[in-house]
């Protein structure tokens, strides 16, 4: 069980600093919110598609995309139902009628979330999370935040684990976990509170495990690794400026 | 603020102890929708551990908790989940807050608790989801009545607020009383060990 | 010139009315090997905290006397500070993972990333603890794939790595198996003939007795014999010492009931010194020669 969607791999996406990594997320959820027409959304989502195809993440890209397929479809059937706009009827189904208009805005907001999705993805699937929060603990986030992240994902796979021992101790002690909407919520507090309770009890000894280690130290902490960026980092760093510049210029002067 | 370090919520000051209860408010929050979806509850039950982090460490640790889970969440497995950071921040100070001054001294307080906080997670959401996706939220329920409610003529920002507003309530309800239940099971060392992370030491 | 100075050390936890520790003073030198023993809650684990800092700075409450540990005063010094001259290491293996980090040789790491030591001197610090402790071999594993010995070796390894001056292991082996723990003790062995002061709370006495150049008693927060092993096992053998059960080791019992007396005086605290007592009785009473 892992929470990182993260897999290692010798790309020139993943051989990237992850800050660079970082610009190129940041630039396309930007563009994402300047050009909001459909062909030019169209548009960036192949240039994303593109960027995770030749960093070879497409396929789990795929399952990530997969995953919100139900809520694209929910914009697509509510907004081509009722958005205030439409007129168009397109799809009548009985009394059921689909308007054109309403389509449009849910193709939109569907092709919204799969361009957040995508550009965020760049940088989630390409990028060890160590090496990210390495990164911005160097670059003045609090060293206390890396230690955060980097617990958390350590400590998800532990509990969940945790989780499936407690659901079958309770499971075989005859507690039902299947049945009626009442039967299954009466299931919730036995099945989250042992592991809550010593998740919270185990924090004293951690604390003071991390103290020893000197975890409460004032200084700037140093770092084991060095930092080190590949040369086709810069060229991508100024491709992200230069495009944000098109993407701005396409959508204030040339009316994208 | 001119409170008093000790008698003062909203004091910044984090211990070793607060910090590493962050990464476990992080991890209760993704049990619990875990163990909410296996069950097939009707509720998200997300953040059980960001309320429980408010409850035992203040406002600010709540409030980072579910900055942090956002964040993470956002950078790791879920990318939309990074869009409602200000949500989660909002429920962290709300109940780390209300906590301190008394709200969660008797079940009959906790209850009350837990209705404000769905009222503050659905005034923060709603600008959210209607400047992403008009309005909408992505749960079933909730976009039903908002197709009911836009079809019948309402204004998508009070259709979108009563959509939030149906999901929201209940959860915020159930993971407030939870928190609570499980609040009061904890050990008295261990509530003692978080309310005095401030105190100073005397000398005998 | 003693690396641990305790002086009339009195502590009290918040919202408690009795003393966890009521007037504790001793002192250790560089390279001593010090057992603390005495019954659960008799004040073992407060006393190791005392050592770095965490008592009063962590647990807050009341404290009175002094503690001064490698020059510094404890109750002056944050413990981040203090963690750079004492190193503690606890009963769980497993809570002492800071979870932060992928490798044993990265987590080896956290405390000289945290304390800001420079780069160039992590690699050969980090090489030394882990060859020291034996787990150079698994240094790229996960350290949540290592035995409980291993981890707790790691955790030695980690505070190590911190060049401490004093090492103190609070009930180190009480979740470990009998290998586990005598890794555990063969370590802290080799750290003491390095010079670093070693000071264990320990329940198996058998093998404080084997290694401790000194045993210290606690009862009920209060230091009630400071000695040698064999000083300390024959007052407990002969029930001159408060806190029943006594905590001298079977053999010690056998011999103390056998009244079988080292050469020097006392009661032999090790099997191989029982039988190197007990021999020639045994021989003299029967009469024949064993060989």
């Amino acid at each position: 069980m892992r929470v990182s969607l993260y897999v290692s791999a010798d790309t020139w996406l993943h051989r990237l600093d992850p800050m660079t990594k970082l610009l190129m997320a940041a630039t396309g959820v930007t563009l994402t919110f300047i050009l909001t027409r459909t062909e030019s959304a169209a548009v960036l989502l192949a240039i994303f598609l593109a960027a995770l195809g030749t960093g070879r993440v497409l396929r789990q890209a795929a399952s990530v995309f997969a995953g919100v397929g139900i809520v694209a479809a929910t914009f697509l059937i509510v907004q081509g139902l009722v958005h205030p706009t439409n007129a168009t009827p397109l799809i009548a189904l009985g009394p059921v009628v689909l308007y054109t208009e309403g389509l449009l805005i849910g193709l939109r907001l569907a092709l919204r979330l799969y361009n957040i999705l995508s550009a965020t993805l760049i940088l989630v699937l390409a990028t060890n999370p160590a090496d990210l929060t390495e990164a911005l603990v160097r670059r003045g986030a609090p060293a206390r935040l890396g230690y955060v992240i980097m617990s958390v994902l350590q400590i998800i796979p532990t509990m969940v684990a945790q989780s499936a021992a407690i659901t079958d101790a309770q499971r075989s002690r005859g507690m039902e976990t299947e049945g009626s909407l009442w039967t299954r919520a009466k299931a919730f507090l036995p099945l989250m509170g042992p592991l809550v309770t010593s998740s919270l009890i185990a924090t004293e000894e951690r604390a003071l495990a991390l103290e020893v280690r000197g975890f409460g130290s004032t200084v700037r902490p140093t770092f084991l690794r060095a930092e080190t960026r590949p040369p086709h980092a810069v060229p991508v760093r100024i491709l992200c400026v230069l495009t944000l510049a098109l993407g701005a210029t396409g959508r204030w002067v040339l009316g994208w | 603020m001119g409170a008093q370090g000790k008698s003062s919520p909203w004091s910044m000051q984090f211990s070793t102890l607060t910090i590493v209860l962050i990464p476990v408010a992080i991890g209760v929050n993704y049990v619990g929708k875990l163990i909410a979806a296996a069950l097939k509850l009707p509720l998200w039950l997300d953040s059980i551990g960001t309320v429980l982090a408010a409850m035992l460490a203040g406002p600010w640790v709540g409030a980072i908790s579910g900055a942090a889970n956002n964040v993470i969440f956002g950078l790791t497995a879920d990318p939309i989940s990074f869009w409602y950071l200000i949500t989660s921040i909002a429920i962290g100070f709300v109940v780390g807050y209300m906590a301190f001054t008394g709200w969660v001294s008797s079940f009959g307080r906790a209850v009350g608790l837990g209705l404000i906080v769905g009222i503050v997670a659905t005034v923060v959401s709603t600008p959210i989801n209607v400047i992403l996706w008009e309005g909408q939220t992505g749960n079933v329920w909730g976009d039903a009545l908002y197709a009911y409610l836009v079809g019948s003529g309402w204004p998508i920002w009070l259709a979108s607020f009563l959509d939030e507003l149906v999901v929201d309530i209940p959860d915020k309800l159930a993971t407030v009383i939870v928190s609570y239940l499980i609040l009061r099971a904890l050990p008295e060392r261990l509530a003692t060990l978080f309310a005095g992370g401030r105190d100073q030491v005397e000398r005998l | 010139m003693a690396v641990v100075e305790v002086e009339n050390l009195r502590y009290r936890y918040p919202r408690q009315t009795t003393l966890a520790l009521d007037g504790v003073s001793f002192t250790a030198e560089p390279g001593e090997f010090v057992g603390i023993v005495g019954p659960n809650l008799s004040g073992k684990s407060t006393l190791c905290h005392a050592l770095i800092g965490l008592v009063p700075h962590f647990y807050k409450g009341a404290i009175g006397g002094r503690v001064v540990v490698a020059g510094l005063d404890v109750h002056q010094t944050p413990v981040a500070e203090m963690s750079r001259r004492v190193g503690l290491v606890f009963q769980n293996p497993f809570t002492q993972i800071t979870g932060a980090k992928l490798t044993v040789y990265e987590e080896v790491a956290f405390g000289l990333e945290y304390t800001g030591a420079p780069r160039e001197e992590m690699a050969p610090r980090i090489e030394e603890a882990l060859r020291l402790l034996g787990l150079w071999e698994l240094r790229d594993r996960s350290p949540f794939a290592l035995s409980g010995g291993q981890m707790q070796r790691l955790a030695i390894a980690s505070v190590l790595a911190m060049r401490p001056q004093v090492l103190v292991l609070d009930e180190p082996t009480s979740q470990l198996d009998p290998a586990g723990t005598r890794e555990v003790f063969d370590a802290a062995a080799t750290l003491c003939r390095q010079g670093i002061t070693v000071i264990m709370a320990e329940h198996k006495i058998e093998l404080l007795a084997e290694h401790a150049d000194r045993l210290l008693v606690l009862h009920q927060g209060r230091l009630v014999a400071d000695g040698t092993p064999r000083d300390i096992l024959t007052r407990a053998a002969s029930r001159e010492l408060p806190g029943e059960p006594a905590p001298a080791p079977p053999v010690t019992q056998a011999a103390a009931s056998l009244d079988w007396r080292m050469p020097g005086g006392g009661f032999p605290v090790t099997l191989a010194e029982a039988v190197a007592v007990g021999r020639p009785i045994v021989e003299r009473h029967s009469g024949v020669d064993s060989r």
